[in-house]
Order: C-alpha cells, then structure tokens, then sequence
C-alpha cells in the first residue's frame, strides 16, 4: 500500500518560552516490508535540525529554539509503500530455548519486573494464552488483551505502568503493547515495543484515516525457517501487524521511542494540539517519474 | 561572572540596604510622632498610614503599637524589619564561597539576635535600640565588605544594589515627610527635621545648608547633595559608577545610560527653585526611573538566572 | 619501649590475626614505622588527647563538619581525622600505582568497547546480558567517543590489605568517587596539629590534586591551548558532598555552576555570565548520569541541562566522568577486571581482586547462602557501602530475609569472600593507641596519562573490631603516607634551620600629653644652657 502521512503537532503557551529543545522519532523506517519515499520535516519557527540514529537504530531529528517564542508547530510529512508481510511459520517452542535465540533476542528477553503488584494476574495471563506455538500464543495474547481491557483515552498518561492498567481495567494502545510485553517476555519470548502509524480504514469507504496520534504495536521474535524472525502484533486491535501499519522505530518500552520529547525554559503551561492523517494513494498516483 | 551569583550578589546589597533604610524611617517616624501633640490624633494616624502604604505593607484598622509591632517584628509581613534581616542572610548564606567570614558572620548574627528570644523585651522598652542595633550592624556590613571584599565584579554587583536601593528607600522617606496635601506648615517642618535627623543627616545639612532645617531645604539637600554620601544623587552616581566599572561596553550598557541620565537630571533640576509641590512629583518620578533602571539590570547581567524550566515529554 | 602506650590496649597486638601496619606479631614496630611509634610513645597519651581536643575545636569552627544521625538527630559533627597517619613505604606504593594505573586503562577500554565494538562480548568473556542489565549502562552514550577516548578521568579504586600484608582491589568507583577534598584538608590539619610527628619523615605531597585535574581536564577538552573553559556542575548546597564540590573548584580556580547557569544552544554548552553567554568546553560532572539532561535520561530531573547530551555527542564538550562509564563501577562487572586486563593490555593483573561470586548460577548461589554466615553479600547497582549485609556480623534473622532477596533477584547481588582488612594504631579519646581496620581509596585522574595522588584516602572504622569505614555509618579517616623514594627513613635531615625572624618596624614614640609634656621636660632641665 502508498501512503501519505502527515503528522502535524502545534504547541500554544500562555507565556514566551525560549530553549525550547526536542527530539522527535516520527520518520517511517525502511525495512523488508516498507520503504520510506519522501520525507520532509517543517518547524515554525524555523530552526536547524540534526540527525542521529540511537541506540536501537531509530533516526532521531533533533532542534532547539532558542529565542522566545509563544507557539511552535512541527510539521511532519512522509510518503510510504508497504508490503504485507509474510505468514508466520508454525513452529514448536524449541527454537526458543536455543543459545542461539537468547542471542537473537537479547535484552529484549529481558521482563521488567520491578516492583509489579499484579504479578500473580500477568502470570495467569501467561499459562492462559500458552499454546503449542509461539505463534498461536501471540494470537491468543491479542485477543486476550482485547477481550480483557477496553480501549479508553484519559484514564491513563505516558507515564503509566502495565499496574495502572492492570487497576484500571482500560487504557490506550501504549498500555495493551506494555501488558503484551511483558506476557511475551515472562512466556520466554522476546518482544519489542514499536512505535508507528496505522491506518484505518475509514467507515465512509473513503481514503483518508485521521488519528489524534500515533499508534504503538509490538513485534516478538518468533521461530523462523533457519534463524528466528522478529513478527509484528497488535493487541489493540487483536490482528498481527500488516501493511497498514507503518513503523517509525522500536526500543524495550515506550519511553524508548517517543515521537516527540521535549523540554523549554519558562513557567508556562502548554496546549497541545496533534493530528496524524494518512491517506491511501493510488500507487500510480505516487508513482515517481 | 556567573550571572545568578551576580543576581544574588545585587539582592543582598538591597536587601541589606532596605533593612537600614527601614530601621531608619521607622525610628523617624516613631520620634516625630511621639513629638506630635497628643490632641492631633488625626496626624498620628495619617504619619502610620502612610508609612504602610508606602512599605507596601497591609493596612486595615491599626493602631501605633500594632503598625509598629508589625513592621518590625512580623515575619509574616514581607516589608517588616526582621524579614529584611532574613532575606539578607538568605542571600548571604547561598554566597558563602563569595563574601568574606567576615561578613557572613556579621549578617548571621544580626539575624540571630532579631529573631532571638531578647528582642521583644527590648521593643517594649523601647523601639529606638532596636533600630539602633539594626543602623549599626548595617554599618558593621558595608564596611567589612569594602575592607575585606575584592574590588572587583562581585562588589560592584552589591554596591550597586546597596544604592540603588538606599536611593529608593530614601525617596519612599521623603514622600513620608512631605505628604501630598499636608498643609500644615509646621507640621511638615517638624516631621523633615525628624526624617533628616532618622536618615542621619542632619550635621552634614548643618554645615552643608545655611538655612534652617525645614522641609523644602531639608528635602533639597536629601535629594542633590552630592556631597552626602547618603543623598539620592550620590546614591545614584554611585550606582553608576559601579556597573560602569564592571560592564565589559558601558557605552552601550542601558542600565549605565539611564541611571547616567538621571544622574545629569539631578545635577540640572538642582539649579532650579522648585516648590514643594514639584518635589513630590519629581520623587515619584525618580522612583519610576529606579524601577526601569532595576529592570534594565536584570536585561543586561541577569539573563536567565531566574528562568525555569519546564518539562514535557510529547506523545 | 613503648611499653605504657600499649600496656594499656584492648588487646596485644598479633593476637588478633589481622595485619597490623605498624606492629609486627610480637609488638615490634615494622622498619618503616619505628620512628612514628617511638614519636608517639614519645608525646604519650596526653598529648594525644589534648591534641584531639584541638583538631575537633578548629574542625568545627572551619566548618569542616559532616552531618552525623546520632539516635535520630542530625547533628554535625567534627569530620573524625585521627591523628596517627598510616604509612605506605615507597616500594609498596610503586607496585600499587602500577597495578591503579594497570586497572583505569583496562577499565577505560572496556567502558569504550561496550559502547561502540563489543569485542569482550563477542569473544565471549563478559556476556552481553550481564552489561545491558547494568542500572547505569547508558544506551545514550552508544557510539560516542569522547575526545582523547578518555571516559574514566576520575577514578578511585578502593584497596584493602589482607591477613598476610597482600593489597587487593576491594572495588571500582569510576563514576563519581569524592573524598578527595578529605585528603587534602586532613594533610593540612596533620601539619598544623601533629608536625612534629613528620619530623622523621619525608613525606609526599597531595595538595597538587587540583592542578592534576585541572591540567587533565584542560589537555582533553576541545579548545586551543590554554583557552579551556573548565566548570565544576554541583547539584547545589543541599547535596551532602557540596563541600568538596566547591572547595575543588576554588582550588582549580573554576567557576561553580549549578544546572540553571548552564545552557546548551545549537549542541555547544554556555555558562551564563554577567557578559553574555561563556563557552564551556569541559565540565567535570557530581551528577549521575540519570539526571544530567532531562532530554535524553530522567525527564523530572531539575538538576540537569537539557541538550547537553547532544553537545556531548557533537563532541564540543568535554564530560568527566564520561556519560555511561557507571557500567564499569557495578560490582557484578568488578569481578570480570582481571579478565579485561588480559584481554585489553595482554598483562596480568598486578593488583588481584577479592573472590568475588556471581549469584545468576543457581549452584554458586546455593552454595553461598550456604556459607552465608561467613561471606559478604553486596548488591550490585549501590555504592557507599548501602545495602550490604557482613555475614559474620550479621543477625540469623536478617540473613535469612538476605537470602529471600537473593533468590527473588539474584542478578542483583553478588557475594565476596570476607577480607580481613589490615589495621592500624588509631587514636582513642583518652589517648591511648589501640587497632582499628582500615581500607584506601586512591584517586587517580586520566589525562594524557593516569596520574595518582600519593596515598589517598585512608578511612577507618571507629568501632573496635568493625570494618564498615563509611563515613556516614561511623567512619572516620587517617592522613596517608607515602614516603619518598629514598625509602627508609633517614635521619632528621629537614633540621629546622631556624628561619630568620622579622624585625617588626619600631612603632614612632608616642607622645602622651602632648604639649604638656614638653613643657615637663623644659621645666626639668637644669636652667641655662
């Protein structure tokens, strides 16, 4: 599929700010299944932008504003072509145990287990979705999350923890891939954190999906043919990922990969305002001369 | 230098200053009043009144002994003596590695013994040492520091806001001694010769001034005697001499230029006779220019000491 | 000899099993040490405690104090200098200076290499595991390579000697070791307190610590030569170790800047200064990593500059310690050092470890909570002695909720064998000397190359027969030694010429009475001349 994305923020403060510096994560990888054709980054006011990728190889664009200002807009634009990815392959648990999948997977392996207070559910949450293939445990665990938890905005913040969620009863999308994490990772299946864009078909038929944000997903690694492939799932909407879903970058949790983080001098408060619009292009259409 | 050391620096010498210069209106405005006639009770309530306002400091129904209870003692009462004294040493005490021993110790005590168990017995026997203490401690301060501090950026951030500062209060004192409406010569005269003799004055008028001691001369000299040290004009050109020294372009420093300028309007308006009427106008006026040169300090040397920051992580 | 001096101990020395540093077994005192027991059986222990007496009223009123919890109020107490140094003799100091130097290189290649190549993981020798799970490994330092390739400027290694006199690293502190202003300011009071005892000494100089650091700190950053700003970043005076923030920075001759007088513009860091914005080109840092920049690390941290790990990553300025080097301060990596000394400099260790145990191994884990009555047991992310259990000085009950800890999160503890710390003759209140166990932090600062400081920090524990040094749980510190090269002692060869004195200028007569006088003196003098 050809997408267009745009992904515009825009900031309101009651009083001038100044240094105002922020790190975004918001340009679609390239990776086996999609590729990234245009990219193009717009601040107001305007400011100098700088590239790096880090540690877990997210390209992160970096710019500060110095002087004082009383909004600031980030204005994000993409064009994409994503490809569905392949059928994961029914395989038993062995690859899983091996030297070589611990290798593979590495401090993804690795569950956060400080201080849960609900560790007995996320146990039982463990040994009820344990089937006989690490595949069909990862579907079991999507509809699971979506048959346990609602999906509701306000009732958690970015700072939660898979205990507020596990409390709570309902949260967003960040909240179910953090209690999908952590269900992988205590099943001894390595798991990363994914944070992208995801269109939605519009109920009108038409071609345009409009979010507030952007979406967060998984992607555990999963037995392979000869070596062990990292698959893509999406609790919230109890489906594995396809080629709707366009990824910007992966890290252990959410505060690996925020789209925008950012920090400014002042005594001020913020309004934000965020939209993600993808449209369906007709591949001819996007098609470069 | 560091410019929130240099912020500090400059609050410690006003703060310093605006002790004294309080201890010194109330202890005028204490011995005026006791000198008032006793059946004019109306003026012992105007002289307090205005005394608040000025301070800026609450005023509701209150008595003499409550306006002056409070405005001494009250740690509650942001424009009271002892919470000068407080902030003073507040302000000492994060410049520790700056000031000398000397100093701190001078500060701390002076803090120690206004907020110690003795001083209430003492204001009940009576106010005046109270002021007393607090006139000669403030002494005991700007001399230390101009013997044992360096003569560098770090004591002209703090004369600067000493005089800035005394220049202040001893505009918020003649607005005290010549309140607008008072028509009562008399009145007026007794109360400036009370203000001149609280300011400390009064011998350097004797020999300065061949007039007798009433309110226009008296007010006169407080404000364009350049000779004394403690007049607005003196303050004045001292506070610009300071900055001016420590300023890297003071040709191109605002601060420097206004307070140059006010300078230069002082020395001119001196020539002039105005009455009394123009005197009330031309203090406000001065004290306006002191709060612009105040916020043109923070522009050119503090930039940034004071900002916060505040975090947002974006989602 | 000194007979009434140790009659009068708790116990004769060589009983004990420990390794004194100035008596042998039999109560001799060793070479090295026979004129510093002679001096202070000489001065007896009244002069010792009179002298205490002294150090403790000067101590408090420079303000040389700690806070001190005494029975749940905070009180601040005279810092516990004790007046008997300890003394390292030349030789030993050579071979500890080369087995320091040997351990910072090796530990400063391991810091780069887990950041950038990975060659020790690859090789199999540390597993990648072990490392991503270290609380202070820092994923924002991936890839960045300070300048010169230095990361660990500022180490101190802490040393402890064993039963049979053999030193042996205890462990590593390379992300933010302090106690360097102890040394310095106790060198300065032994001086001005006990100069007589350095009589038969000749004894090396510390007070050049600042200028090593300074000069490091200079040579590495990216400025021309002798155009380095360098600034000393304190969390501000309600960090208990602001003293020593500040009193390095006044002896460097630097300014000392808190997080708001910093401010990073287009990834260069500036200071705020009364002329504008300052360039910073190097800043050695008494922050952990967690709150530097809340871009990249804590978000709520107040006390960091946001942006300064990007400055840092564009390379135009310098950060001591570097971000991240806390990776090699983990007492589970501590166990793979000699490993890396071979691994990296293709030598042998010079200074050998304590046995340590890593407790991930479910058999070794057993097999020390078997023993855990006789073994040290230490969590692994902690420093400053908290959190760590003393087998044999530990009660049943406590050591059985160690053991539930363990088991719960065994990749955070690891076990040591206990080291019978050496000991040395400390002075008590009345004066009398009397054993105390002792470790040392030697503090070595990585420029173009590692330099340390003679000696170091000697802390002791004040409780007899303890072995926790901490300052903050009963520690106190001793001046230490180390003798110049000619070794032992010779004779008083820094006789005190007797320095000529001043003449104070004869004040002019000051005439009282005035013209009174005068005519006195007239009226005396026989009339007619």
């Amino acid at each position: 599929m050809n997408f267009a994305i745009r992904y515009l923020t825009e900031y309101a403060y009651d009083a001038p700010v100044s240094d105002n510096l922020n790190a975004l994560r918001v340009r679609p990888a390239t990776t086996s299944t999609q590729r990234c054709d245009e990219f193009s980054l717009r601040l107001d006011p305007e400011a100098r932008v700088s590239r790096h990728a880090d540690y877990f190889g997210t390209e992160v664009l970096e710019f500060g504003i110095a002087k004082p200002h009383e909004n600031m807009s980030i204005d994000v634009r993409a064009r994409v072509v994503t490809s569905e990815p392949p059928e994961p392959l029914e395989r038993g648990w062995d690859q899983v145990g091996m030297a070589s999948y611990r290798e593979a997977g590495g401090e993804f392996l690795i569950a956060d287990e400080d201080r849960l207070r609900h560790s007995d559910q996320v146990d039982e949450m463990v040994a009820s979705v344990r089937r006989n293939t690490p595949i069909a445990t990862l579907r079991a665990l999507d509809s699971l999350v979506v048959e346990r938890f609602d999906y509701r905005t306000g009732v958690t913040y970015v700072g939660s923890t898979v205990d507020d969620l596990l409390d709570g009863g309902g949260g967003v999308c960040q909240d179910f891939a953090h209690l999908t994490l952590l269900v992988l990772r205590r099943s001894g299946i390595a798991a990363r954190y994914v944070s992208g864009y995801l269109w939605a078909a519009p109920t009108d038929g038409g071609s345009d999906s409009m979010e507030v944000q952007t979406h967060a997903w998984v992607e555990a690694l999963l037995p392979g043919a000869r070596e062990p492939v990292w698959v893509g799932a999406d609790p919230t909407n109890d489906r594995l990922a396809g080629e709707t879903h366009v990824k910007i970058g992966h890290g252990r949790n959410y505060s690996d990969v925020p789209p925008i983080k950012g920090v400014f001098q002042g005594r001020s408060s913020s309004l934000l305002s965020s939209r993600v619009t993808m449209s369906r292009l007709d591949p001819a259409a996007s098609a470069r001369p | 230098m560091l410019a929130r050391i240099a912020h500090e620096l400059f609050w410690l010498g006003r703060y310093v200053a605006r002790a004294e210069h309080t201890a010194r209106m109330l202890d005028g405005v204490f011995h005026a009043d006791l000198q008032s006639s006793y059946e004019d009770t109306r003026d012992v309530q105007l002289g307090w009144f205005s005394l608040l306002a000025i301070l800026g400091a609450r005023q509701k129904g209150v008595t003499r002994e409550e306006a002056l209870g409070r405005l001494t003692l009250d740690p509650s009462e942001p424009a009271s003596l002892v919470n000068c004294v407080a902030q003073a040493r507040e302000s000492a005490r994060t410049l520790r590695d700056v000031i000398s021993a000397d100093v701190w110790e001078a500060l701390n005590t002076t803090h120690l013994v206004l907020t110690g168990p003795d001083v209430q017995a003492q204001m009940s026997a009576g106010p005046a040492s109270v002021y007393r203490y607090v006139k000669e401690r403030s002494a005991l301060f700007w001399g230390l520091t101009a013997r044992t501090m360096l003569r560098d950026e770090a004591a002209s951030f703090l004369e600067a806001g000493g005089r800035i500062e005394a220049a202040d209060m001893l505009l918020r004192m003649l607005r005290v001694a010549l309140p607008a409406g008072e028509d009562n010569e008399i009145r007026r005269d007794g109360q400036a010769r009370a203000l001149l003799a609280a300011a400390g004055g009064f011998q350097a008028f004797r020999r300065a001034v061949p007039a007798p001691p009433n309110a226009v001369p008296a007010v006169r000299f407080l404000l364009y005697e350049r000779a004394y040290p403690d007049s607005v004009a003196a303050a004045v050109a001292s506070a610009e001499r300071a900055l001016e020294v420590s300023d890297s372009n003071p040709r191109n420093s605002a601060p420097v230029l206004r307070l140059s300028r006010l300078r230069a309007e002082l020395e001119f308006r001196r020539r002039d006779d105005t009455d009394d009427a123009d005197l009330i106008g031309l203090c406000e006026q001065v004290q306006r220019e002191l709060a612009l040169v105040d916020i043109d300090i923070a522009g050119r040397y503090f930039v940034g000491a004071t900002a916060t920051a505040a975090t947002e992580v974006g989602a | 000899m000194s007979e009434p001096m140790l009659a009068r101990q708790h116990a004769p020395y060589g009983a004990t099993g420990f390794y004194d540093e100035v008596f042998e077994p039999g109560g001799s005192p060793r070479a090295h040490a026979a004129p510093l027991a002679f001096e202070l059986a000489r001065l007896g222990p009244d002069h010792m405690a009179a002298a205490g007496l002294r150090r403790d009223a000067a101590f408090v009123e420079q303000g040389i104090t700690f806070e001190a919890d005494e029975d749940g109020h905070v009180r601040d107490r005279p810092f516990p200098l004790d007046l008997v140094p300890r003394i390292i003799p030349a030789v030993e100091w050579t071979d500890i200076k080369r087995g320091l130097a040997q351990r910072i290189r090796a530990l400063n290649h391991f810091v780069d290499d887990v950041y950038h190549a990975r060659e020790i993981v690859r090789e199999g020798i540390v597993p990648w595991e072990l490392i991503v799970t270290r609380s202070h490994f820092a994923r924002a330092a991936h890839g960045i390579r300070p300048p010169g390739g230095v990361y660990c400027h500022v180490a101190g290694c802490d040393l402890v000697r064993d039963a049979d006199g053999s030193w042996r690293v205890l462990e590593d502190n390379v992300r933010t070791p302090s106690g360097i202003s102890y040394v310095l300011e106790n060198r300065v009071a032994m001086t001005r307190l006990a100069s007589t005892l350095f009589r038969h000494y000749r004894v090396r100089p510390v007070d050049h610590y600042p200028q090593l650091l300074l000069g490091a700190l200079r040579a590495v950053a990216p400025a021309a030569e002798g155009e380095a700003n360098v600034v000393v970043w304190t969390p501000g005076p309600l960090n208990s170790a602001y003293f020593e923030h500040a009193f390095l920075a006044r002896l460097m001759g630097v300014e000392l800047v808190e997080a708001s007088d910093l401010v990073v513009r287009d990834d260069v860091v500036y200071m705020r200064t009364t002329n504008g914005l300052q360039r910073v080109h190097a800043i050695y840092r008494r922050l952990d990593d967690d709150f530097i920049d809340p871009l990249e690390f804590r978000p709520d941290s107040v006390l960091g500059v946001p942006g300064l790990v990007r400055a840092y990553r564009a390379g135009t300025v310098v950060l001591a310690n570097a971000i991240g080097t806390g990776v090699a301060d983990d007492k589970a990596i501590y166990h793979y050092v000699p490993d890396m000394i071979r691994f990296y400099l293709g030598e042998e260790p010079i200074l050998p470890n304590v046995p340590t145990y890593l407790l991930s191994d479910p058999d070794v884990r057993e097999d020390c909570l078997a023993r855990r009555q006789e073994l040290v047991f230490k969590p692994t992310g902690e420093s400053g002695g908290k959190g760590v259990f003393i087998g044999p000085l530990t009660p049943a009950a406590e050591l059985e909720t160690l053991a539930a800890l363990v088991r719960a999160s065994p990749a955070r503890w690891i076990a040591q064998e206990m080291v019978k710390l050496s000991t040395v003759p400390t002075a008590m209140e009345d004066g009398t000397l009397s054993p105390r166990h002792v470790d040392l932090r030697p503090f070595a600062v990585f420029g173009e190359d590692i330099r340390i400081v003679p000696g170091g920090l000697t802390r002791v524990a004040l409780t007899e027969g303890s072995m926790i040094v901490n300052s903050s749980r009963g520690g106190g510190s001793k001046d230490t030694w180390v003798l110049e090269d000619s070794g032992v002692p010779g004779p008083d060869d820094r006789a005190e010429h007797p320095a000529p004195q001043p003449v104070p200028p004869v004040l002019p007569d000051v005439r009282y009475g005035g013209w009174t006088g005068q005519q006195q003196q007239q009226q005396q003098s026989p009339g007619g001349d």
